[in-house]
């Protein structure tokens, strides 16, 4: 189970969250504090050593210090948990092709998928996702929407997304931030409910025929 | 072209022994009653010895830091843990302690890592960027201590100072060489022993935590074990700097492997370098030799800048 019992620090106020078996959906504006909330909750702020096997946490941004780090050698150290071995879940993503090339001159659509192939390998209980989608083109958020549907690929998942018809489509228990403060906590039905998307996004979001349109 | 380079590094390791400002007859190199066997055996080949060892220290020692810092620039003598050594033998010097001259070195590099430790942990979330200009601002807080030694110090103590902080290579019998030998040999085994850590190091300090690195204890157990060896190294030699900085990165550039595969090599090469410029500032037929550090900033700077302008991409 992952937990925070009335946290704060810089950013969070107060803030009491527990997940435990379960896929979450973290929303949010810019700067709320959704990933502090999410490295909060990993354990990743005390600076102490974690404990693996319960969570993971996947940054939006690879970063990489050593110019010659292979992917496949970035992926090797993920290997912990996770069944599957590497070349299947490059298979998965299609992204055998990227094994040789040096980690840190992907472009940034390939390291998130290198990341999240890194987060199936490593297979912790939780997997915290931050914006996982957010530099991928349309035929790829589809087949990490696919990946994160599927509960065999990644056990729980807890995903910070600015995708609102994604977080629908998955269908997970939804978390809003409001400066700070968790500002809503249900499930996506009553969250993505007409009255209430108007509450938060300012009349510019529909539900349409099931789908979350969002209007410029 | 590695073999190669091997082997010429060989040649230059076994040969570097046989030549000097005094000519020797090889035969009598056996005859140990003879002045050039003393030359050969207790000048020249501690001093090859000597001149390996300090240089894999240095050279290691640069590629840690680099990858504790993640910062291409870091290495022990940026930082001042250098400046650090040299400022306490300078103290030794004028306290006219001078037997106790490696213990200072020593503490002084020691005194440098702590107060790092203790800026360090006070930077909380701030990039080690800052850490890096603490240790600049440090090494120049020490240079201007370096100043008041000199002032309140008489002429024979200055020089002392002076003849120090140019590095030299210069000993006689094997006290400092046999303590070097076990020094650099024990911090290359402990480094190999951390080479997984390593390697999660080089990604960052966010992922390696997250695949179960106990990031402080591995940052205090390698950061101390290199500040004590270049500790003593810098008491025996006194500072010999830019060994650190440019070895690790012209090994990378020419093996294009990451860092953690490099450790051997480094090393190696490392001691190859100094070892080659100390040939270099033996031989030159000048009065005196040429202090070691000005031929490894006279050599390496230059071969440095052209690999760097080669790249495609930066380190």
């Amino acid at each position: 189970m992952l937990k925070l019992d009335n946290y704060s620090n810089y950013i969070l106020d107060d803030i009491s969250l527990s997940v435990k078996g379960q896929n979450l959906i973290i929303l949010g504006s810019n700067g709320c504090g959704k990933t502090t909330l999410a490295k909060a909750i990993s354990g990743l702020l005390d600076n102490s050593k974690l404990d693996t096997k319960l969570v993971n946490y996947i940054p939006t941004k690879l970063d990489i210090f050593d110019s010659f780090l292979s992917v496949k050698e970035f992926l090797d150290l993920s290997c912990l948990y996770g069944k599957r071995t590497i070349d299947e879940v490059c298979e998965i993503l299609d992204i055998s092709d990227l094994k040789e090339k040096n980690a840190k001159t992907l472009s940034s659509g390939e390291s998130q998928l290198v990341l999240l192939a890194s987060a199936i390998l490593h297979s912790a209980k939780y997997t915290i996702l931050d914006e996982p989608t957010s530099n991928l083109d349309p035929q790829k958020v589809k087949r990490v929407f696919r990946l994160l549907k599927d509960d065999t690929i990644l056990n729980y998942k807890v995903i910070i997304t600015h995708n609102l018809d994604l977080a629908y489509k998955l269908g997970f228990d939804v978390t809003y931030i409001k400066d700070g403060k968790i500002d809503f906590s249900g499930t996506g039905q009553e969250f993505f409910a007409q009255d209430n998307l108007d509450k938060y996004f300012d009349k510019s979001v529909k539900n349409i025929d099931g789908n979350i349109v969002v209007s410029i | 072209m590695r073999y190669l380079a091997i082997l010429i590094s060989f040649i230059i390791l076994i040969s570097a022994p046989f030549f000097g400002q005094v000519d020797m007859q090889l035969t009598n190199i056996f005859d140990f009653s003879s002045s050039d066997a003393i030359v050969f055996w207790d000048i020249r080949f501690p001093r090859v010895v000597l001149a390996f060892f300090v240089g894999g220290i240095l050279a290691l020692g640069g590629l840690v830091f680099q990858t504790i810092f993640r910062n291409p620039m870091s290495t022990p003598f940026t930082l001042g843990v250098a400046s650090g050594a040299t400022l306490f033998t300078a103290i030794a010097i004028v306290l006219g302690l001078m037997q106790f001259i490696s213990i200072f070195a020593f503490i002084g590099a020691i005194v440098t890592v702590a107060t790092l430790f203790v800026i360090a942990s006070r930077l909380k979330g701030t990039s080690t960027a800052s850490l890096l200009l603490v240790g600049i601002a440090l090494s120049f807080f020490y240079s201007a201590c370096l100043m008041v030694m000199f002032f309140i110090s008489d002429l024979h103590d200055s020089y002392e100072i002076v003849r120090f902080t140019m590095g030299s290579l210069d000993v006689v019998g094997f006290d400092s060489v046999a303590i070097i030998t076990v020094v650099a040999i024990g911090l290359l085994v402990l480094i190999l022993s951390y080479k997984y850590e390593l390697k999660l190091l080089l990604t960052s300090h966010e992922f390696a935590i997250l695949k179960g690195l106990d990031l402080k204890k591995t940052n205090y157990i390698l950061l101390l074990s290199v500040s004590i060896a270049v500790g003593v190294a810098v008491s025996i030699t006194g500072p010999i700097g830019f060994i650190g900085l440019i070895v690790p990165h012209i090994l990378k550039l020419i093996y294009k492997k990451s860092a953690e595969k490099l450790i051997v090599p480094i090393f190696f090469y490392g001691g190859v370098f100094l070892v080659f410029c100390d040939l270099i500032a033996r031989n030159l037929g000048t009065v005196s030799d040429i202090p070691i550090g000005v031929v490894t900033s006279f050599l390496g700077a230059p071969f440095f800048i052209y690999l760097i302008m080669r790249q495609k991409r930066g380190i």
